[in-house]
């Protein structure tokens, strides 16, 4: 089917509610309804599989008009729909659909935290995000919202736990987090386990909150370029390309080709670097040092790569507005492909490895087997969805960029335990490889860059890419200022979340490292919402400050 | 023997005060083999010493609801058990200070006290991953010592004696690894499963339960359990080869043997997978106890039908 096509059954499911039909862009169709049809229509798109919830926006219209907005974006191929409910500040309250789609009660936890939306049978008042001393009814992502009302609330703190963790008999609550050799970002789990089995489960984000989504309001569009690399440290291209890709959209203006071949060069190595990476993170989970090292060993050839062609080994910068900053010489294309030849023999080898080593598949085979229609439900994306058969990969759905020119096919397995889970990532590598060497021997000729204006016209504009861990998905909404209005990024590892607490339970807690890296979570992904700097606190320190403490330490 | 020299060989020669820097040396080796293998550069030669030296310099911090005695006290139960296993095995391939008909008995349950005293201090300490970790201990304690002990029980069935002493004696004509291979493996293996070293480290493995037992442990404590795990290793690695390759009679024997063992150790350690705690006790009693004890069987029949 069609967008057209795609689009014109999404507006005959929704028909019954449909109070007003928009069409911002060409893939995508609004339907404004009400509130308190929200579960009939998530319920109609639901069972005709029209898609999947990628994500729900919030947005604050201002104080001038004291309503609120929630956006539901289902996501089919390169079709988009977005369910629209206008609401009164005062009364923001919606009927959670967490029990018809389970990521939903993390969009909605979001929303509930940051915006002040209630949601009627979520159920769970628990902080994800926000800090435990964080006050009540001060929503970090409202319009009005100023410092001063964060002051932090003394005695407010999270559920106790009962005394040492003994929760009675031979129960205990194992605490992986804040702090834990498992884990090299801060998040919190705890896991009620029984003996050796994990009897129940809960998480805590947000403990690498830097409030990017709020900063960014107040930065102009091209500041905002480098604070959006900054969301994640391994994935920082990705997050860079969409919001580039996003604004470029808005502004009407398509980065030349060969720029466009460039950013899916740079995004395929960083693929590389981030896969092996994880792989090395997943064998270090098992308790199988030695592919730790050689996979961060051979990681190092692509990490150099990316220094050769960025100049940047973590942020890589090599996006602009309206184009590219870096150029693939015959130097640096000669360094790619030698890179490739080595890193692909490697990748093989890994690839035997993982689906040959008894000791190995004795902690992956038949662990944490997510089925298809599990993967379905969990709303998962990215590589955890494909071990399970289910294709989610926005290159292949709805191709951007370059990747109409230089297309990649996705890579699926079946059986959804971890093992798939290793096989899918070092043979979509393998994929990457190829569609690299491609890139660099037929790169498109002509300039790097086209001019992009400073005001970028008002509108609203959705730009989805495939990040290592699965779909990004990044919404922005412009004024027509010299700044965002509201950009809502949703990671791919919010969604994957679901399937790691759904799948602990019942299993061996030496299995649950195994599982939390085996969705390959990025917790900086997640934490990006709340500003940090805070009246009281010593670390408040101004822009100015932090800026002559740069200098100062660099002159070192 | 006088007074002086039954003093000088408990603390300064070949046991106490020797033994313990043997082992921390044997450790750096270990530790420097893996790291090579594993593509590493791994610690200098004095790592393990100023390691050490470093803890014992440091506070022991005591959480407040454990019993002071046993937190404090377990540590050097845990030492003294080796260093009191190590005066009946032929340490350095020199003759062990003292023997009696029977000490091989004495040394499999001495060498296990280290390994009680960690449980027990997870125990006491009663944070949540010191009890996993204790939990931990003590299974795979009851998983590799039956088959450990059956495996030392092999070489002394054919020597006829329970005396360390004769059975190296014996040895040193009969290389038993050859006569003997299942036992010797199941030896090494329940070596490995001792040390808690790789695959066998589930009671500390750190991406689950931080350090298992000892997470609580601190300065002096923690240095008297590494320390104590350093001498088991010589002390299982010269029982080992002294009973499996040829015997020990001398200082080059020992250390060409020995290295050899460790060698072999590093490299399994790099090569394999950790085990789930389940996975190592089905592996066990699955296969090592059983294999031993099939391979018992036909020494004693064959024993009996030659006699």
């Amino acid at each position: 089917m069609n967008i057209e096509q795609l689009l014109t059954q999404a507006e005959g499911l929704l028909a019954s509610w449909n109070k007003e039909t928009i069409r911002p862009e060409s893939n995508r169709l609004d339907v404004v309804i009400a509130g308190d049809d929200l579960r009939a229509a998530v319920t109609a798109l639901h069972e005709a599989h029209w898609g999947y919830l990628s994500a729900v926006t919030g947005l604050d219209l201002g104080p001038a008009s004291a309503q609120m907005e929630a956006l539901y974006h289902f996501c089919s191929g390169p079709a988009i729909t977005s369910l629209r409910i206008r609401l009164p500040h005062d009364n923001a309250s919606l009927p959670s659909i967490a029990d018809i789609l389970p990521p939903a009660s993390f969009f909605e936890r979001e929303m509930q935290e940051m915006l002040g939306f209630k949601f009627s049978g979520l159920n769970i008042s628990e902080r994800l995000f926000l800090p435990d001393d964080w006050p009540e009814d001060v929503y970090p992502m409202r319009a009005n919202f100023t410092l001063d009302q964060a002051a932090p609330v003394a005695g407010r703190h999270a559920d106790e736990l009962p005394e040492q963790g003994v929760v009675g008999g031979n129960t205990f609550v194992i605490p992986i987090g804040p702090q834990h050799p498992a884990l090299k970002e801060p998040g919190h789990f705890e896991f009620t386990v029984d003996g050796e089995i994990v009897t129940a489960a809960r998480m805590r984000l947000g403990y690498a909150h830097r409030g990017i989504e709020k900063a960014a309001e107040s930065r102009n569009w091209i500041q905002n370029l480098y604070l959006f690399e900054r969301v994640c440290g391994i994935c920082s291209h990705t997050h860079a390309m969409a919001y580039s890709l996003g604004v470029e959209k808005l502004a009407q203006v398509e980065a030349p080709p060969r720029a466009q071949a460039i950013r899916e060069l740079v995004a395929g190595l960083e693929r590389v670097h981030s896969h092996l990476l994880w792989l090395g993170v997943a064998a270090h989970e098992a308790g199988f040092d030695t592919l730790f090292m050689y996979s961060w060993r051979d990681r190092e050839t692509v990490m150099n790569l990316l220094e050769q062609i960025t100049g940047n080994r973590v942020n890589y910068s090599a996006n602009l507005l309206g184009g590219v900053k870096c150029d693939i010489g015959p130097e640096q294309a000669k360094a790619v492909k030698e890179g490739l030849t080595y890193l692909e023999t490697r990748i093989r080898h890994y690839l035997e490895v993982v689906t040959t080593d008894v000791m190995f598949l004795n902690r992956t085979r038949n662990i944490g087997t997510i089925s298809f229609d599990e993967a379905v439900r969990f709303g998962l994306l990215g590589p955890t969805a494909r071990a399970s058969g289910l294709v989610r990969d926005v290159r292949v759905e709805a191709p951007y960029g370059a990747y109409g020119h230089f297309p990649v096919s996705a890579v699926t397995e079946t059986n959804g335990d971890l093992e798939a889970r290793c096989e899918v990532r070092l043979k979509e590598l393998l994929v990457s490889c190829f569609t690299m060497r491609t890139i660099v021997d037929n790169l498109p000729e002509g300039p790097l860059t086209v001019r992009m204006p400073r005001k970028i016209p008002a509108g609203e504009t959705i730009s989805r890419i495939e990040a290592p861990r699965g779909e990004l998905f990044y919404f922005i909404k412009s004024n027509g200022g010299e700044t965002p209005a509201r950009i809502h990024i949703r990671t791919p590892s919010l969604c994957n979340w679901v399937s790691v607490l759904e799948k602990a339970v019942g299993r061996q807690l030496a299995d649950v490292p195994m599982l939390i890296a085996g969705m390959d979570p990025c917790f900086s992904c997640n934490d990006r919402v709340v500003t940090v700097t805070r009246p009281g606190s010593n670390e408040n320190w101004s822009w100015k400050q932090l800026r002559e403490y740069g200098i100062e330490y660099y002159k070192r | 023997m006088n007074t002086f020299t039954s003093l000088f060989t408990l603390l300064i020669f070949p046991a106490g005060l020797t033994l313990m820097l043997v082992g921390m040396f044997y450790e750096w080796i270990d530790r420097k083999l893996v790291a090579r293998f594993q593509n590493r550069v791994g610690p200098r030669w004095f790592q393990p010493f100023a390691d050490t030296l470093k803890l014992f310099a440091k506070e022991q911090i005591k959480p407040a609801i454990v019993n002071p005695y046993l937190f404090f006290g377990l540590p050097i139960a845990a030492l003294a058990g080796a260093l009191t296993a190590a005066l009946y095995v032929p340490l350095m391939g020199l003759n062990p200070a003292s023997n009696f008909p029977g000490d091989l008995i004495v040394t499999i349950y001495l060498l296990s006290l280290p390994t009680m005293c960690v449980g027990l201090a997870g125990w006491n300490t009663s944070g949540r991953f010191s009890l996993i970790g204790a939990t931990r201990t003590l299974t795979q304690l009851f998983a590799y010592e039956a088959p450990f002990l059956l495996a030392m029980l092999g070489p002394a069935l054919v020597a006829g004696s329970w005396q360390i002493n004769t059975i190296n004696g014996y040895a040193q004509n009969h290389w038993l690894i050859f006569t003997q291979p299942v036992g010797f493996i199941v030896a090494l293996i329940g070596l490995m499963g001792k040390l808690e070293l790789p695959p066998f480290d589930a009671p500390e493995a750190e991406t689950e339960i931080v350090a298992g037992a000892l997470t609580e442990y601190s300065g002096r404590g923690l240095a008297m359990f590494k320390i104590s795990r350093s001498v088991e290793l010589i002390i299982g690695l010269s029982l080992v080869s002294s009973f499996y390759l040829g015997g020990l009679n001398g200082i080059p024997s020992f250390l060409f043997k020995s290295l050899a063992l460790l060698l072999v150790m590093s490299v399994l350690q790099v090569l394999l997978t950790r085990l789930r705690i389940d996975q190592t006790v089905g592996l066990w009693w699955r296969f090592g106890a059983i294999l031993v004890l099939a391979q018992l069987l036909v020494m004693i029949l064959w024993k009996g039908l030659a006699l």
